[in-house]
């Protein structure tokens, strides 16, 4: 491959009282969809930021496209892409004025039409901007995002606040830009999504990358493909005792207790027994393959999302 | 594209055009007929009026010196509240003149036109010759006809009201917008930020043209006030002012953080210039350094300017230097905004 579309080299930035981004290193190449995951605060946002130009880093290094911002500030913003995680407009403009208006702002632009379609705003293309939806709004934002038909896009959780529906459309969306040779840098919280859509992941918590690398392999490495679910009718008691009869880590979760394992068929027989002897009142047994949830969880310690 | 917008909030609209013309209209009428605010002295009622009170009074209405007649009581209330300039009590055999020391202009003009029918009224008793009068004239300098007092306010509120929408409304918006966010999706295209300043100083310009305009329109319809000068000129000099004071408003908007901010750091700017702008008071008894201040000051060139071409029908010629001060206090404020402006 060519240049890389974005690297990062010890990217750090400070806000007066927390440590935004402490300290990451990021790879994109191009043609890749790669996606930021981490629960609510842990600095997606603020890198994509500081990547955008918006902040201001305290320190690192940002090339984008081999570009970098002392130099090429104005090429780099008309190559990218930015879907904001809130984007504010003016309330009394349409979203064919928006994409127009943008629009004018670069050098090259995709037509108005195209991307009201894609986006599946026909009908609202002539009404107010405060009139439309949340979701509505959130589809103008990434059409405004594809406005100057951009090499690399940068899309701050953009399925966040749509509906089912409309969230497939965006991954259709999305996996066209991947076909168009287009680079995609998103975050989400969703791991489906994150599965779905993205060729490589990076999970960051506390403004740090703990674990970067294809959704596949990141389920791998941990070594305990499936995981046992004993789910009871209300909350679920502590594990204790049948944790320690069973000699194996049983994590609490709200309704549920979930038993990480490398070999669900050889635990089954011994936990149920277990379960009898202890009279642990579950409803359910699942055993399901690991996801990106096991492997944020068995990293941190902590659930992706709190 | 802004301008469009901007049509579209009604509410806004209805003040910027609406504002200007209600006030032409409020004060135009309250002073319609009288050239200005009229000179006019209390009379404190004798108590048992003689011949010579009849006289006195008579005189004081030949010079047109309005009298109102109030008993002691009803006018030393009125002193209280600080309301009169002169107040004529009689004083055992004649009369005595109260002046107010905080309205010395009338108290002084009052003083001189009551003595003179004093003298008249007292010619008139003994039958003596009238004293000859020297005639009064009260005009403005520089005016070519004779106008009202709405003529004279025209052109200092279409002035004002441009001053006041760039130091106020434009700055405000704009730290406003940028308060709410509206300004990061620009911040991410290649939009250079003295294009998007340069566009809102032009669009404002379109909206201070058309509110001009109405002004200017009410003000012939209503009053009969016409442009003394060359409607070219006007424009230059509407356009020159309001790019000036947008620059102004935002450069400012440049160093507030919260709309709040905004508010205190524009009247911290808007009073001084306001005050030393020579507009309210001259400034003949200030120290020779702070005239020199004021003399480079832009607010004071523009309006005058404004009066002259306005009011006098005069050229440009003579006000280039002024012009001048503006065109580079409107430049340096916009490379200022330039330097200062952040989208987020
Ligand atoms: N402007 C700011 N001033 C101060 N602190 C900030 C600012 N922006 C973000 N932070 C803090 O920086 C940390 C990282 O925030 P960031 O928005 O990057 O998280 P995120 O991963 O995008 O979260 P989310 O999933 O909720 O969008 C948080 O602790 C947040 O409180
Ligand atoms: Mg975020």
């Amino acid at each position: 491959m060519s240049l890389p579309a974005l690297r990062l080299r010890g990217l750090r930035k400070t806000f007066p009282k927390v440590v935004a981004v402490a300290g990451v290193d990021l790879d994109v190449a191009q043609g890749e969809v790669f996606g930021l995951l981490g629960p609510n605060g842990a600095g997606k946002t603020t890198t994509l930021e500081v990547i955008e130009g918006l902040t201001e880093a305290d320190s690192g290094e940002i090339e984008i496209l081999g570009l970098t911002w002392a130099r090429n500030g104005r090429e780099i913003r008309s190559r990218i892409g930015v879907q904001l995680q809130s984007t504010s407009l003016f309330n009394k403009i349409t979203p064919r004025e928006s994409l127009d208006l943008y629009g004018s702002y670069y050098p090259k632009r995709r037509s108005t039409e195209d991307l009201l379609k894609l986006v599946q705003l026909e009908e609202k293309a002539d009404a107010y901007h405060i009139t439309l939806s949340g979701g509505q709004q959130q589809r103008l934002a990434l059409a405004m995002a594809l406005v100057n038909d951009p090499e690399l896009v940068f899309l701050d959780e953009p399925t966040t606040g749509l509906d089912p529906q409309a969230r497939r459309g965006l991954w259709d969306v999305v996996r066209s830009m991947k076909a168009e040779g287009r680079t995609v840098v998103l975050t989400t919280h969703y791991m489906d999504e994150a599965e779905a859509l993205c060729d490589r992941l990076a999970i960051m918590d506390h403004g740090k990358v703990i674990a970067t690398g294809t959704p596949a392999s990141l389920i791998a490495d941990l070594a305990i493909p499936s995981v046992v679910e004993l789910t009871f009718d209300g909350p679920a008691p502590e594990p204790g005792a049948f944790a320690t009869d069973l000699g194996l880590a049983v994590e609490r979760r709200a309704d549920l207790w979930e038993i990480p394992t490398p070999d669900p068929k050889a635990l089954l027989p011994r936990l149920l027994e277990a379960a009898e002897t202890r009279a642990v009142p579950f409803q359910q047994v699942h055993i399901r393959r690991a996801t990106l949830e096991d492997v944020f969880l068995h990293r941190t310690g902590r659930s992706l999302r709190e | 594209m802004e301008w469009r917008l901007y049509s579209r909030d009604r509410v806004a609209m209805f003040w910027t055009m609406a504002f200007p013309v209600i006030l032409l209209l409020g004060f135009g009428t309250i002073f319609r007929d009288s050239g200005g605010p009229k000179l006019a002295v209390v009379r404190v009622a004798a108590l048992a009026p003689g011949p010579q009170d009849a006289a006195l009074d008579q005189a004081l209405g030949d010079l047109q010196l309005k009298v109102v007649a109030l008993s002691r009581a009803e006018a030393e209330a009125r002193w209280a509240r600080g309301e009169t300039a002169a107040q004529l009590e009689p004083d055992g055999e004649g009369y005595r003149l109260r002046l107010n020391s905080y309205l010395m202009a009338q108290a002084g003009a009052t003083a001189g036109l009551v003595n003179q029918a004093w003298l008249v009224a007292q010619a008139r008793l003994s039958g003596a010759p009238e004293p000859r009068r020297i005639p009064l004239q009260v005009e403005s300098p520089g005016r070519k006809r004779s106008a009202n007092y709405a003529s004279f306010l025209l052109p200092g509120l279409l002035g004002l009201n441009l001053v006041s929408m760039g130091l106020f409304s434009v700055g405000m918006v704009n730290v406003s917008y940028r308060e709410k966010g509206k300004f990061r999706r620009l911040a991410v295209t290649p939009l250079p930020k003295w294009i998007f300043l340069l566009g809102q100083v032009l669009h404002r310009l379109t909206v201070t043209v058309v509110q001009a305009a109405i002004l200017l329109l009410v003000g012939y319809l209503v009053f009969g006030i016409a442009n003394q000068g060359s409607f070219l000129n006007l424009a230059l000099i509407m356009a020159l002012g309001t790019g000036c004071f947008m620059a102004f408003g935002f450069a400012l908007s440049g160093f507030a953080e919260t709309s709040e901010g905004y508010a205190a750091i524009s009247n911290l700017v808007f009073f001084p210039l306001m005050m030393l702008s020579g507009v309210y008071f001259t400034l003949d008894s200030a120290p020779v350094w702070l005239q020199h201040v004021v003399a480079g000051m832009p607010l004071a060139p523009f309006l005058k300017a404004l009066r002259a071409v306005f009011n006098d029908g005069a050229g440009l010629a003579g006000h280039g230097l002024g012009l001048g001060i503006v065109a580079t206090w409107g430049l340096a404020a916009f490379l200022l905004a330039v330097k200062r402006f952040r989208w987020a």
